[in-house]
């Protein structure tokens, strides 16, 4: 399967928070040739392992981690012929009306986010943003047929397929974070051609999006002696103020602050320079906001790094990536694991503020 | 079950300070546990073990309240709050601190009578004339002072939440005949002010399996949030709150426990608060966990009002799921 095959199947398939197991099934199946293990933990994790090439009779861990829980809905009550509906994770409730979605009943009914027709509107209500309490999902069946075939607790995602744009860029929803999987599927192919000395934990998280809470349990798992998250930041637009923003296709972004540990931040950049893959350097002042943040602090704490793929429109079914910068992000990954040895681990584990 | 209810819900633990809770419930369970245990945190752990998977069962024993934080000369006391306290309900009611001490929640006057005073604004009297005739320091804490009732087939009472999940634990302890796993029921302490009992329980018991067994809203009362879930429809089987997403596995089998006995049960979606469960399910490597939910109106007031139906479904649901297979 090719870079872009993985994406648009991991992308339309339905994976919402939770309830990500149609999105794991093709990460277990693309992942599986290309690792020596494949597991899946208590919370729907799962874990590509790829031993050392180079034998150690306990080879140390690196943690690569990915989610591929997306925003959804769930149903939180049948009301006549429409199903009210409460986030899972959180959409820009500005662009919800008229979206297509597919509710996952007792079979998968596609319905549509609707709200009143504008024309019915009072004058200062068209102007305001609809709050959720006042949007529904309807998926054509009357009052009497809907209990039938849906349920409170329900899962609903938004229907949209994966579209190519022009210059290498695709929009799809749920692209926070497939891309990111899909670099962590380009990095496993990658290393496919090189030697390395450490075991890879290839691991795409679940229910990132609800509070990192799958990154936190497999990282206790994997007990990794270092790791690095891979996640989507915020691609630049006309609007948006130029800091805190990264341009597409100008590769894959480097994270650097308390959430990262500054050996990673180092090894991450050396690498990238010496592979000439293009990157850029994001300050992260606190909190990532990433699967990073609930890495760095599992068991005794595990010096952690952040790539970013930079994406425009997140959190809307069209979200846009770069599919090259995927795949440096994958060869940047794949090449720093090559360069884990016996120093790096002592320069992991030396105090902090003694060596850079 | 109106008895038992009835103690839990009248005993004094406000999170942090549930030893009388623990003795009560001790006194409760005795004689139907295996083995009694209580960790560094306070939780109390009533064990029956069996050959099957390692389960732990989480209701919490503490309960909002407050703490005093200043005694001016003339005795009245300043507070704050201990988990969330709701101001709208406190004017007029009656605190009791735990060596018995009885106060009166009273306010400043106030500029704006039509909004709700701010915690700061209002005052404990004990009935001192002066700051040397106070019993209490800086430090204790209060509860609550209400007494159980009965409304038609509808307890009333305070600490209802998580009191009537304890309830739960205790029924379903003392009705379960072999034991086909390891089940600890585990009493849990702090859950007001962060889940921190259930954070160190489940990492001590390292389960298997977890139900969390606590109150949820309803949205059956006038003008509710749209919810659901009704006083009387049965024990609710939650899929989410503000704080966790239930295992579908572990909610799948308890929809299927509840059909196969023909349990009334209720799907439970919630939009704000959350359980042990969501620290239990973040253990360790990860655990798979459910949570039963007996449905509560007017949670976090001085009456919170369950249904007893629905405590006795919220019973045998458990003990249906605790006598079966466990696969997910």
């Amino acid at each position: 399967m090719t870079l872009g095959e993985f994406l648009k199947a991991v992308t339309e398939a339905p994976g919402p928070s939770g309830y990500e197991e149609g999105v794991r099934q093709i990460v277990r199946s693309a992942f599986s040739p290309y690792c020596d293990e494949l597991r899946v933990d208590p919370m729907g994790n799962v874990w590509a392992v790829r031993r050392a090439t180079r034998r150690a009779d306990r080879a140390p861990r690196i943690m690569l981690a990915a989610h591929m829980d997306e925003i959804g809905f769930v149903v939180k009550k049948i009301d006549a012929h429409v199903l009210r509906v409460s986030q899972v994770g959180g959409f820009d409730v500005r662009i919800l009306p008229g979206q297509p979605v597919l509710v996952h009943g007792k079979v998968p009914l596609p319905g549509v986010i609707g709200s009143r027709p504008p024309h019915v509107l009072p004058p200062d209500e068209r102007e305001k943003v609809i709050p959720l309490d006042e949007l529904f999902v309807d998926v054509g069946l009357t009052a009497e047929e809907l209990p039938r075939y849906v349920r409170v607790g329900d899962l609903i995602t938004l229907r949209r397929g994966y579209v190519e744009l022009r210059n290498g860029l695709v929009m799809s929803k749920a692209l926070d974070d497939r891309a990111g999987v899909a670099a962590l599927y380009s990095c496993l192919q990658e290393l496919q051609a090189l030697q390395h000395s450490w075991d890879v934990f290839a691991v795409a998280t679940t229910q990132e999006e609800v509070g990192l809470r799958g990154a936190m349990t497999s990282a206790y798992g994997v007990a990794p002696d270092a790791a690095i998250a891979v996640d989507v930041t915020f691609g630049r637009t006309p609007d948006c103020p130029d800091i805190g923003t990264f341009e597409l296709d100008k590769g894959p972004c480097i994270a650097r602050g308390p959430n990262i540990h500054p050996v990673m931040f180092s090894l991450l950049e050396e690498t990238a320079k010496r592979l000439e893959i293009p990157y850029q350097t994001e300050p992260i002042p606190g909190r990532s906001g990433t699967d990073a943040w609930a890495i760095q602090v599992a068991r005794e704490g595990v010096p952690t790094g952040l790539v970013g793929l930079p994406l425009r429109y997140m959190h809307t079914p069209g979200e846009v990536v770069c599919l090259r910068d995927i795949e440096r992000a994958g060869r940047l990954l794949a090449h720093l694991v090559a360069t884990l040895d016996e120093r790096v681990l002592s320069r992991f584990r030396a105090p902090l503020g003694s060596s850079s | 079950m109106e008895e038992v209810l009835r103690a839990l819900s009248e005993a004094y633990g406000p999170s942090g300070n549930e030893s009388e809770v623990r003795e009560l419930i001790r006194g409760m369970v005795e004689s139907y546990a295996d083995e009694l245990r209580v960790d560094a945190l306070g939780n109390l752990m009533a064990i029956r073990h069996g050959p099957g998977k390692r389960v732990m069962v989480a209701a919490h024993m503490d309960e909002i309240g407050v703490i005093v934080s200043h005694i001016d000369d003339k005795g009245f006391l300043r507070f704050s709050n201990i988990g969330g306290l709701q101001n709208l309900t406190l004017l007029g009611n009656r605190v009791r601190f735990a060596d018995g001490t009885v106060g009166v929640i009273g306010c400043e006057k106030l500029e704006d009578r039509s909004k709700v005073p701010e915690l700061s604004k209002l005052f404990i009297d004990v009935g001192a004339s002066s700051k040397g005739e106070v019993r209490v320091r800086v430090g204790d804490m209060g509860v609550i002072d209400r007494s159980f009732a009965m409304a038609g087939s509808r307890a009333v009472g305070k600490a209802m939440d998580d009191r009537a999940g304890c309830a739960a634990l205790v029924l379903a302890l003392r009705k379960m005949g072999e034991c086909r796993h390891d089940v600890y029921f585990t009493f849990t302490t702090q859950e007001e002010i962060g889940l921190r009992g259930a954070t160190a329980s489940g990492f001590g018991v390292d389960p298997e399996v977890a139900l969390a067994v606590d109150v949820t809203a309803t949205g059956d009362t006038p003008k509710a949030p749209t919810m659901a879930v009704s006083l009387g429809g049965g024990a609710a089987i939650k899929v989410r709150d503000g704080g966790m997403l239930a295992h579908p596995g572990v909610k799948e089998l308890l929809v299927r426990r509840a059909e196969e006995r023909g349990l009334p049960y209720q799907l439970e979606v919630l939009e704000g608060g959350t359980t042990d469960a969501r620290a239990i399910q973040t253990s360790r490597a990860g655990v798979p966990t459910g949570v039963i939910s007996i449905p509560c109106r007017y949670i976090h007031t001085a009456s919170e009002m369950i249904d007893l139906g629905d405590l006795e479904s919220a019973v045998n649901l458990l003990l249906a799921f605790l006598e079966g297979e466990i696969e997910l």
